[in-house]
């Protein structure tokens, strides 16, 4: 391929935290993150410059997916908290505004590069180390007896972000329907490896927070295609699962050409194959007919009229629960007569109304740990930030399973931890000077750098001009109630 | 660029700092200006007397004449966030209620000066919050009180209206009635079976609560059997908010729709059929399911009118092209032939073969909700099947349902038992449009009258109105719909809104007084000052609806606002006397029967706005600055927004 645009000579630059415009923008992000810190954090309208669908939020991942920059110092940083975020779901925040604050310390330091770096690391070590200890004075040992301390982990996490508009009343019930959910996605007295369930989210547009509410079970939105007959109580239904597109048309050709001799109606003929298929399972007594893509109108018709429920368009994301739930291998081809073990099973099934959505409940035949979790409010932009900030308490509950500990929150553990580390490293500082290999007025300006960092994210949690009063004795951060618990995960 | 021609004021800042692709404005709210802004759009389209509005496009000339707030929003290019976010809240409001737009907008608009206010006086975001939501709760709970029974007006009122007295109109905001009507719905709830038709026998039940009949029991038991018809008629009165002659049709609508079933109003079965060229006198409502045809058409339905038909019901378009949603054509598919075709055309054989089955079928008449091709239409007329086409979905599920058709998607899979019975073809010659190059006849398509469906046809001179005409019938019928869905109706004409600045501005002095005993600090005095502007909120809403009369000047509505909410501090009844108040603001010249009208609001639709217009509110007042993607180097520049 020829260019079109001639190829321009590299340009290369070094030291790019000596140029202005890389740390005005490097300050800009951290304003950015640092403004939407905490439950009074500020929100972030984002839009594209035509004036389309416009988000409210001040969740990391949706801010910094939608942030481009022809910088790529503020894209390596953007990306790797982006990772941190998928790895952990939480504290994007705090990891931006942390490193973007080390950064500029760093900076103004004027420590050479790589004694900041070795000093970072050092006082790195240091936190991680105490945060570990059994001792460790910041955190707490989550108690599973009780859902006491889930309920408060839950609502801290919910609470940090206000663009979901909740109060006090409504955070608490959704933190006791996170646990709730959390809870119904463990599964019961299972030898061998244990996997969790899944939660399914469905969103429901205009109605009250506390019309939320969370069931065991699938429940499938079926709004316009209603048609149970309530009159055959089988106690086990005999389902079917398609992953294959049921629309009738040929599907992915690829690159290749297929040539139809004239007078031979494929549309037909694929119609007819669909409909044989119908009829086994009619003849087979399936009574949900379930498949992820299209399914032919005629043949939706043809089941329906035999008194099936057909359920067509599921989409991906409901595939695996499902599968889950009834034990169904999914037929990813029409071409093949069904097999006995494709089918899968669901025990029960009953209508629920929510506001303008009907919903069909699938209850699992045998033991399963998937359940749905039905948010409302009352506009698309909060319930979208409640839709995110539900799956990331999801994923910080389930982190506990592994590590049954929680930080304290409100900024109690940075001050806490920065207080330890001055306190820790002023004794023996001649020493660990001398094996970082630096001067000792080096190794204290970096201390105290690296305490600043950790104490100015502690402040930014207050938004409004308040005083942030730190508590020297305790290292107790006053601006926000005490008690707050949240769990960070520090990378 | 389009413009509506009053602009609003020039307070919009837009805003400042920028990166890349984010922009971060100074903490200023210069998004609660903008809203405030945003919201002056609506002033004239607040109350009975609206205004029209141009709305011109300078590139192509073209414009719109508008009369609500959400068609001036869809008229207008629209490029801010805070504009983008104002636009989606009114078309989520008009989606499920069809009404209620610009009072939402209003009061987004009013609130946020009062939150404005806030920020310059220092009161933390979280305390304008946390104030404005009691606040909210204290009108919920105004709203709840006084609402008023859509059962208990038609037994306030008897039905000679031209006899009722001032007062006994007023009495409905008064508490024991309240607490009737709930207790006349909690006796609905329990008897399950009694409750889904008002019929006489249902009423003599509520009647025998001993509630109900102490205030006004010589008026229910006087209440003839014909009396739901007239409750309704009356309740429409009240909730016409300047729109008679739409509401005259609703109304029209209803008594049509009683003889089916009574208790609730089912717009989904309405049809609207817009017949330019004629005068705006002409509208009415009728049974069926009224559809302009072309000529060749109308003489099909010529031949088969007066005789019961035969009806297919087509779920998409009818044309051989036409595959269901989600069907994805192959792209490299060759068609090889080893004989010279004859030019055999694939559309003429589809044709001929659905003509065939209809006719098998014996089929005369096909409701298309798709577009159905020129070609079997022709088809078709030649053998005298009648095809409608672009029929609404719930028109063609009323049609299945009284017909015992089922609609299919293609006409290919129709069987005996899909095609429906008894349906009839009626030309309406009175109301052919044919003003214009088309010439249209009216053919009224209907069941045998049990379906429920009606069309209301909207007529005016004036081309550019009609859809104004449309809108304004729309928002008439789902006031009505909504007031029979709730059971209950509010006391309009700014009552409530008059109740609720009251009982805010009382929670406001109960705030500033424990202020004082030194209980509560300075978190009370905020709550004070946050309620106190709230309330002032209210007022500018009810003064500028005074102003829209035409009758009053800005300072004089509020002179008279503020006096009157003086005067009546402390008495229980202040919504009833407020009332009048509006009604005698508007009514000083008019002729003394319009003064005798009552007017009411909706319960949901208002609470919903209100709850819409704080929630919008919020998310502004949360926000400090706005990410724009997709934004160029250049551009950014220009525009002095800061790059990331």
């Amino acid at each position: 391929m020829s260019r079109l645009v001639k190829k321009s000579p590299s340009l290369c630059v070094d030291l790019p935290l000596d140029n202005t415009d890389v740390c005005n923008k490097l300050r800009l992000l951290r304003q950015l993150m640092t403004s939407c810190y905490g439950p009074t954090g500020k929100l972030k309208l984002v839009h594209n410059n035509i004036g389309g669908h416009v988000v409210t939020t001040s969740t990391s991942s949706v801010l910094l997916a939608a942030i481009s920059s022809s910088q790529p110092l503020v894209n390596l940083i953007k990306t790797s908290v982006l990772n941190h975020v998928s790895r952990f779901s939480d504290c994007g925040l705090f990891a931006a505004c942390l490193c973007l604050d080390l950064i500029e310390q760093a900076k103004q330091s004027g420590l050479r590069g790589n004694v900041c770096i070795g000093l970072n690391r050092h006082f790195l070590a240091v936190c991680v180390s105490y945060l570990q200890r059994e001792d460790c004075c910041c955190k707490v040992k989550l108690d599973f007896c009780s859902s006491h301390n889930l309920i408060a982990l839950a609502r801290s996490v919910i609470s940090s972000k206000p663009a979901c508009l909740l109060t006090e009343q409504e955070t608490l019930h959704i933190s006791k329907l996170a646990v709730q959910a959390f809870l119904l996605t463990l599964p019961c007295d299972k030898p061998g490896t244990v996997s969790l369930g899944q939660t399914v989210t469905i969103c429901v547009e205009g109605h009250s927070v506390l019309n939320s509410a969370v069931f065991p079970g699938l429940l499938v939105d079926v709004t316009g295609v209603l048609c149970v007959n309530k009159s055959d109580n089988l106690s086990s239904h005999r389902m079917l699962l398609f992953s294959a597109s049921l629309a009738g048309d040929i599907p992915e050709l690829g690159e290749g050409i297929i040539e139809v001799s004239s007078g031979v109606d494929t549309d037909a003929r694929i119609l007819d194959q669909l409909l044989d298929l119908g009829k086994q399972a009619v003849e087979d007594d399936v009574k949900l007919f379930v498949c992820q893509k299209v399914i032919h109108p005629v043949l939706q018709h043809y089941l329906r009229s035999r008194g099936v429920i057909v359920i067509e368009r599921l989409g991906i994301t409901l595939m695996e629960p499902l599968i889950l739930l009834t034990g169904a291998h999914p037929v990813a081809t029409l071409h093949t007569s069904l097999q006995p073990k494709a089918y899968g099973k669901v025990r029960d099934l009953s209508i629920r109304q929510f506001g303008s959505k009907t919903l069909l409940h699938l209850l699992p035949h045998g033991e399963s740990a998937i359940c749905t979790m039905i948010l409302c409010h009352r506009n698309e932009t909060m319930l979208s930030e409640l839709k995110l900030v539900c799956q990331k308490t999801e994923h910080v509950l389930r982190l506990t399973l592994r590590e049954p500990y929680a930080l304290f929150g409100g900024g109690c553990t940075e001050t806490h931890l920065a207080a330890y580390v001055r306190h820790k490293c002023t004794d023996g500082v001649t020493e660990s000077a001398a094996v970082l290999g630096c001067s000792e007025s080096e190794y204290l300006l970096g201390m105290d750098r690296f305490c600043s960092s950790l104490e100015s994210v502690a402040k930014s949690l207050e938004h409004n001009g308040g005083n942030s009063l730190i508590d020297l004795t305790h290292a107790h951060n006053w601006t926000v109630h005490a008690d707050v618990m949240n769990r960070c995960v520090e990378g | 660029m389009k413009h509506v021609n009053i602009s609003p004021p020039s307070t919009v800042q837009t805003p400042a700092v920028m990166l890349r692709s984010t922009v971060i404005n100074p903490r200023q709210p210069v998004g609660l200006q903008e809203l405030a802004a945003l919201a002056a759009v609506a002033h004239s389209s607040l109350g009975p007397d609206k205004r029209y509005k141009f709305i011109q496009d300078d590139t192509s000339g073209e414009s719109a004449l508008v009369c609500s707030c959400f068609r001036i929003f869809e008229n207008l290019e629209l490029s801010s966030a805070v504009a983008q976010l104002v636009h989606e809240t009114v078309q989520a409001q008009q989606k499920v209620y069809n009404t209620g737009s610009g009072c939402l907008l209003f009061l987004a608009g009013a609130w946020s000066r009062a939150a404005l206010e806030c920020v310059h006086r220092g009161i933390s975001v979280s305390r304008i919050i946390s104030g404005m939501s009691d606040g909210f709760d204290i009108c919920v709970d105004v709203l709840r009180k006084c609402s008023i029974s859509t059962d208990g007006l038609g037994a306030v009122k008897p039905y000679s209206c031209t006899t009722t007295s001032h007062g006994l109109g007023l009495q409905v905001s008064k508490e024991p009635i309240t607490e009737d009507s709930r207790a006349s719905l909690h006796l609905r709830g329990t008897t399950s079976v009694g409750h889904k038709t008002l019929n006489p026998s249902g009423h003599r039940k509520i009647k025998l609560s001993r509630h109900f009949c102490q205030p006004d029991s010589k008026n229910v038991s006087t209440a003839p059997q014909p009396h739901q018809v007239f409750n309704v008629a009356h309740i429409a009165e009240g909730l016409s908010h300047g729109c008679v002659r739409a509401m005259n049709l609703v109304v029209e609508a209803v008594k049509l729709h009683q003889d089916v079933s009574c208790s609730t109003f089912d717009v989904t079965k309405v049809v609207t059929c817009v017949v330019p060229g004629l005068p705006e006198e002409r509208a009415c409502v009728l049974p069926g399911c009224i559809v302009l045809l072309s000529d060749e058409q109308a003489s099909v339905a010529h031949h088969l009118k007066d005789q019961p038909l035969k009806v297919a019901l087509i779920n998409g378009d009818l044309s051989h092209t036409f595959r269901h949603l989600g069907f994805s054509r192959p792209a490299g598919v060759q068609h090889v032939s080893e004989q010279l075709a004859l030019g055999s055309d694939e559309e003429e054989v589809w044709t001929v073969k659905v003509v065939a089955l209809l006719l098998n079928l014996e089929v005369n008449l096909i409701l298309v909700s798709g577009l159905a091709s020129e070609k079997v239409i022709q088809h078709c007329c030649r053998r005298r099947v009648l095809v409608v086409d672009k029929v609404k979905a719930s028109i063609l599920k009323a049609f299945a349902d009284a017909t015992a058709g089922v609609p299919v998607t293609y006409a290919t899979q129709l069987t005996k038992h899909c095609v429906g019975t008894g349906v009839k073809v009626e030309i309406r010659r009175d109301l052919g449009g044919g003003s214009e190059r088309k010439s249209s006849t009216a053919v009224n398509i209907s069941t045998g009258g049990n379906s429920g469906l009606f069309t209301v046809i909207l007529t005016s001179c004036v081309r550019g109105k009609l859809q104004a005409l449309e809108d304004q019938f729309w928002a008439c019928a789902y006031r009505l719909h909504h007031a029979l869905k709730d059971r209950a109706v509010l006391p309009g004409a700014g009552a409530t809104e008059m109740l609720c600045v009251h009982h805010l501005r009382q929670r406001a002095v109960t705030a500033y007084s424990t202020q004082e005993s030194s209980a509560g600090g300075a978190a009370d005095l905020d709550r004070g000052v946050v309620l106190h502007l709230m309330a002032d909120g209210l007022i500018d809403y009810i003064s500028t609806v005074m102003v829209n009369t035409g009758r009053v000047s800005k300072v004089r509505a509020r002179t008279v606002v503020s006096q009157q909410l003086q005067e009546h501090d402390g008495h229980v009844d202040i919504a009833a006397k407020l009332s009048q108040l509006m009604l005698e603001g508007e009514n000083e010249d008019s002729d003394s029967k319009s003064s005798e009208m009552d007017v009411y609001d909706n319960v949901s639709v208002k609470q919903e706005a209100w709850r819409k217009a704080l929630d919008l509110l919020f998310l502004v007042l949360q926000t400090d600055a706005e990410v724009i993607t997709g934004v160029d180097q250049a551009t950014g520049a220009q525009e002095n927004l800061m790059m990331l």
